[in-house]
C-alpha cells in the first residue's frame, strides 16, 4: 500500500516471493513473542501469522471446539488450507492455553509438512527466567541446525541482532511520534505492521522515512488508545477514522506491546533473551496487573488519550482476566474506558461500532 | 500471633470436628442406600471422606491470623508450604465444591458483576466470586499469605492468581513449568523448575515465619508418596471385572488427594479405601450391579450431573472404570524422590498430563483402555479448560478410526451449569450407548 510519502511498502507475498527467489527461506511465525534475530541467522525470514482474518474456518472446525478464540483458530484453518505452503518451518510460540494447544495439534496430528518449532518463553523476569530463556534460544538455535544444515556463527547472530534491535528502535520512535506522521490509523498500522513481515533492515529504512518527513499538525479526532490483540478484523481502523477517533498510542500484543528495548549482554542468546524479557508488560508473560495499569496510565498521559478502549478478541483468556481490574484502575485515575469484543472472521459487528460511537460521544 | 487468635483456632476447630465427628457416627450407624438399584452400594468409608473433608475447610475458617495461608493451584509443589507449616487452600477444590453443591453459578456471578466474562474457566470465576464476596458453602476461606501458582496444568492459573494478588494484596510465587511437547522434558527446563523451586524457600520461609528443615521436607514428600502411590492403587484395582469403585466415585474420593497431600491421614485414608476395595472384590460388589460396559472419562468431572450421569451409565450397565484426571493423581508417584525432595519436585512437577501434549495424552487413553479392559471413551469437551479439551478432537477421531474405540465427546461444562444441555447430552449420551450395546 503506497503511504503518501513514503516508499511503497511491499506486501507479504512480494516479500516472500522475492526471499525465496533470492534462496532464502521462510519461517511462519505465530503469535506472540519470538526472536527474530535467531531465525534471520539460518537465513529464515520470520512472516507472522495473526490469525489472519480472512480465512474459511471450516478447516479448524474439524480439530477445534467452538470455544477456541479466532487468532488459533483462524491460523489452523490457514495451515490446512495451504496458506502456509510457501514456508519451510512453522514456529509456534507458547503464550496461552490456545497457542499451546495449537503447537501440540500441528505437532501430533496435523502434521504438517514443515517442521513445526515450539517455543516458551518464561512468564517472568527473574534470572532464572532470563537464564532459562537464553537455554530456550540455545534449544531452538540447535533445532534450526538440525532443519536447515547451517551453523551461523555468533557473528552472524549479532550482526541479525543489531538489525532487528535497529528494527525495534525505530520502531518505537514510529509509536511515539505518530500524531506528527500526518498517517490515518490504517495507513499507520500498515506501516508499523509490516515489521510483521519485512526483512528488519527493509522495515527500518521504509520506516525511517515515514520519520524523516517534516512533522505535521496532529489530526483532530478525539485522541484515544487502544487494548488488546491485533487491530483486526479489516476495517476496523478505517471504522475508527470515520467515527472521528484517533489512536494516539496503542498496547496491542501485535503492537505496542512488543516494542523490545535493546540489549546490552555480548553473548547473543543472553542478549535476544534481554530483548524479548524487556518488552513492556504483557499478561502472557506475566507482568503482574499493576505494572500494566501503570504503562496504560502514563502511555495515556503521554500521548493525550482521553480514554482507553479495550479491544479484545473472545476467548482470549489472557486479555479477559486482566480486563476488570484494569478498567477499574483507569476509571479511577479519571480515564474513562471502554471494552468491546471481536472475533476475528466476523466483520466489525454494527453493534461494536455503535457502542464505540457512543464511548466517543460520552468522552467528547 | 495473638493468644486470643491461637486460642480460637483452638476451640473452633476442636468443638468443629466434635461436631463432624458425630454427624459421621450417625451416618455409619445408619449407612446410606444405594442411589439407584443399579448401582452398587455406596463406599462405606464415604462418611468418613465427608468428614476429612470437613474437617480441613474448618480449620481455614479459624486458619487466620493464627496459621500462615497458602492459596495454590492443584498441581503446585505443595509439599514445600507443608513442610513450613502454611494452611494450604486449593481454590479448584473449593470451586468443585461449590459445584457438586450447585451454588457454582451464583458464586460465579459476583465475578461476572464485577466484569469477569462467562468466557473465562469457571473454578476461576468460582473463585473470584467467592474472593469477592465471601459466599461459600465451607463457612468461610481464609485470607492468603501467600499465593503459590504452578503452570503445570494451564496457563490460566496464572492469569486467574495475577487477580487474586491484586485483589488480596498477597505476594504470588510462580512456578513456570514450560509445556513439554514430546516424550521428554528438555534438561533446561527441568533446571529452570528446580531452581525456582529452591529460590521460592526464602520466600516462603519469610512468611511463615521459620525455616524449613530437610527433614520436614522429606517427610511430606515420603506422605505424598506414599497417598499417590495408595490412591494409584484403589483405581488399578479396577483391573477387576466387575469394578468396584467407579470414576464417579473417585471423583469425590480424589478430595484428600489433592488438598491434603502430604499429610499422615491423608496415607491412612487411602489405605483403608483400598482395604475397603479389596474387601468388594472379595465379596463380589460391584460399581454397578450388572456390568457389561467399561468406559473411559476423559477430563474433569461435570460436578453438578455426577449423579445423574453415574445413574444413567449404571442403568445401561455401563461403568465408568477409569478416568484421565483421577489417574493423573498418582501416575507420578514414582517420580517423587523423598530423599531428594526438590530435585526430584522439578520432574514430577513437569509432568502431569495436562502439561504433556496432546498425543501424549492420547497414548495414556490407550494405555488406560488395555489396562482397564475397557470399551469406549466419553471425552467430556469441557468449554472451561481449554488444556483438557484441545486435542480431544484428534483424538477421538484416532480413538474411533485407529483403534476401533468407541469415542464420544460430550459438550458441557465442569462448573457451569449454564453450559450443559441435558437434552441434547442425554440424546448423544443414548445414541452411544446403543451403539456400544449393538456392537459384538
Ligand atoms: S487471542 Fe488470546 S487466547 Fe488467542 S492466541 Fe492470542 S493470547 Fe491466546
Ligand atoms: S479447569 Fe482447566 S483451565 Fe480451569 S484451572 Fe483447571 S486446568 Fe486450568
Amino acid at each position: 500500500m503506497p503511504l503518501a510519502g513514503i516508499g511503497g511498502i511491499p506486501t507479504r507475498s512480494e516479500v516472500i516471493r522475492a526471499h525465496k527467489s533470492a534462496g532464502g527461506g521462510i519461517a511462519a511465525v505465530f503469535p506472540i513473542h519470538s526472536p527474530r534475530a535467531l531465525l534471520r541467522a539460518f537465513g529464515l525470514l520470520p512472516v507472522e501469522v495473526w490469525g489472519p482474518p480472512h480465512v474459511d474456518v471450516s478447516h479448524g472446525a474439524a480439530h477445534l471446539q467452538p470455544y477456541v478464540c479466532s487468532i488459533v483458530r483462524n491460523a489452523l484453518s490457514f495451515v490446512l488450507a495451504g496458506g502456509l505452503d510457501v514456508a519451510d518451518v512453522l514456529v509456534v510460540p507458547h503464550a496461552c492455553d490456545s497457542l499451546q494447544g495449537l503447537g501440540s495439534i500441528l505437532i501430533d496430528f496435523v502434521r504438517p509438512r514443515q517442521t513445526v518449532l515450539p517455543f516458551y518463553p518464561p512468564r517472568g523476569t527473574r534470572p532464572s527466567d532470563f537464564d532459562y530463556l537464553t537455554a530456550e534460544l540455545r534449544a531452538l538455535y540447535t533445532r534450526l541446525q538440525a532443519v536447515t544444515g547451517l551453523t551461523p556463527s555468533g557473528e552472524t547472530l549479532r550482526d541479525g541482532i543489531t538489525r532487528e534491535e535497529d528494527a525495534d528502535r525505530v520502531l518505537t520512535l514510529l509509536h511515539d511520534l505518530r500524531r506528527g506522521l500526518g498517517l490515518n490509523s490504517a495507513e499507520f498500522y500498515t506501516l508499523a505492521r509490516s515489521r510483521e513481515y519485512l526483512p528488519a533492515e527493509v522495515f527500518s529504512a521504509i520506516a525511517r522515512q515515514a520519520l524523516e518527513r517534516p512533522p505535521v499538525p496532529a489530526p483532530s479526532g478525539l485522541p484515544v488508545l487502544l487494548s488488546g490483540i491485533v487491530p483486526e478484523p479489516a476495517g476496523v481502523l478505517e471504522a475508527f477514522d470515520r467515527i472521528g477517533a484517533t489512536i494516539v498510542a496503542d498496547d496491542f500484543a501485535c503492537s505496542g506491546r512488543r516494542l523490545y528495548p535493546p540489549g546490552r549482554d555480548p553473548d547473543p542468546f543472553r542478549r535476544m533473551a534481554e530483548g524479548l524479557l524487556g518488552g513492556p508488560p504483557d499478561p502472557t508473560r506475566g507482568s503482574p496487573i499493576a505494572e500494566r495499569l501503570r504503562r496504560l496510565i502514563a502511555l495515556s498521559r503521554r500521548s493525550g488519550a482521553r480514554g482507553v478502549i479495550f479491544y479484545t478478541l473472545k476467548f482470549c483468556e489472557p486479555e479477559l482476566f486482566d480486563l476488570p481490574s484494569l478498567r477499574g484502575g483507569l476509571q479511577r485515575a479519571g480515564l474513562p474506558t471502554t471494552s468491546v469484543e471481536v472475533d476475528l472472521s466476523e466483520g466489525l459487528p454494527e453493534q461494536v461500532q455503535t457502542r464505540l460511537e457512543a464511548f466517543l460521544e460520552m468522552i467528547a | 500471633m495473638s493468644a486470643g487468635a491461637a486460642a480460637r483456632y483452638h476451640t473452633g476447630v476442636a468443638f468443629g470436628r466434635a461436631a463432624l465427628r458425630l454427624q459421621r457416627l450417625r451416618s455409619e450407624i445408619r449407612p446410606a442406600r444405594s442411589p439407584s438399584e443399579h448401582l452398587g452400594p455406596p463406599l462405606r468409608l464415604a462418611p468418613r471422606t465427608k468428614e476429612l473433608v470437613a474437617r480441613h475447610w474448618l480449620e481455614g475458617r479459624y486458619a487466620n491470623p493464627h496459621r500462615k495461608v497458602a492459596w495454590v493451584t492443584s498441581g503446585a509443589p505443595v509439599e514445600l508450604l507443608k513442610a513450613l507449616g502454611f494452611y494450604v487452600v486449593y481454590p479448584e477444590n473449593h470451586a468443585a465444591i461449590c459445584g457438586t453443591a450447585r451454588v457454582a453459578v451464583s458464586i460465579a456471578s459476583e465475578a461476572e458483576a464485577r466484569g469477569y466474562s462467562r468466557d473465562l474457566c469457571s473454578y476461576a470465576r468460582t473463585d473470584l466470586g467467592a474472593a469477592f464476596s465471601g459466599k461459600t458453602p465451607v463457612g468461610r476461606l481464609p485470607r492468603p499469605d501467600l499465593l503459590l501458582a504452578c503452570t503445570n496444568i494451564c496457563q490460566t492459573v496464572l492469569f486467574w492468581y495475577r487477580v487474586l494478588a491484586e485483589h488480596f494484596g498477597a505476594p504470588l510465587l510462580l512456578i513456570d513449568t514450560p509445556f513439554v511437547y514430546y516424550d521428554v522434558a528438555p534438561p533446561h527446563a527441568i533446571d529452570y523448575v528446580r531452581r525456582q523451586l529452591e529460590d521460592a524457600v526464602p520466600l516462603a520461609e519469610r512468611i511463615a515465619g521459620r525455616r524449613l528443615v530437610d527433614a520436614d521436607l522429606r517427610r511430606v514428600a515420603r506422605l505424598s508418596k506414599q497417598a499417590s502411590e495408595l490412591w494409584m492403587e484403589v483405581m488399578q484395582r479396577n483391573r477387576h471385572r466387575p469394578a468396584p469403585i467407579s470414576a464417579i466415585d473417585q471423583f469425590i474420593q480424589m478430595a484428600p488427594i489433592v488438598e491434603m497431600r502430604g499429610d499422615a491421614v491423608t496415607v491412612d485414608f487411602y489405605a483403608d479405601l483400598l482395604r475397603e476395595v479389596d474387601e468388594r472384590i472379595r465379596d463380589g460388589v460391584a460399581a454397578v450391579r450388572l456390568e457389561r460396559h467399561r468406559l473411559l472419562w476423559d477430563n474433569l468431572p461435570i460436578w453438578y450431573r455426577l449423579r445423574y450421569l453415574g445413574e444413567t451409565l449404571g442403568a445401561q450397565g455401563v461403568v465408568l472404570a477409569a478416568s484421565t484426571y483421577t489417574n493423573a493423581w498418582g501416575e507420578l508417584a514414582p517420580l517423587i524422590d523423598p530423599d531428594q525432595p526438590l530435585e526430584s519436585a522439578a520432574r514430577t512437577y513437569l509432568y502431569p498430563i495436562l502439561n504433556r501434549s496432546t498425543g501424549h495424552k492420547l497414548k495414556t487413553m490407550l494405555a488406560m483402555a488395555q489396562d482397564y479392559a475397557l470399551d469406549g471413551v466419553i471425552l467430556h469437551s469441557d468449554r472451561s479448560c481449554k488444556p483438557y479439551s484441545m486435542g480431544q478432537m484428534d483424538q477421538r477421531d484416532r480413538l474411533i478410526r485407529e483403534h476401533g474405540l468407541p469415542a464420544l465427546l460430550l459438550e458441557a461444562d465442569h462448573n457451569d451449569t449454564r453450559c450443559f444441555n441435558e437434552e441434547q447430552a442425554s440424546s448423544r449420551l443414548a445414541a452411544f450407548l446403543e451403539m456400544l450395546e449393538a456392537r459384538p
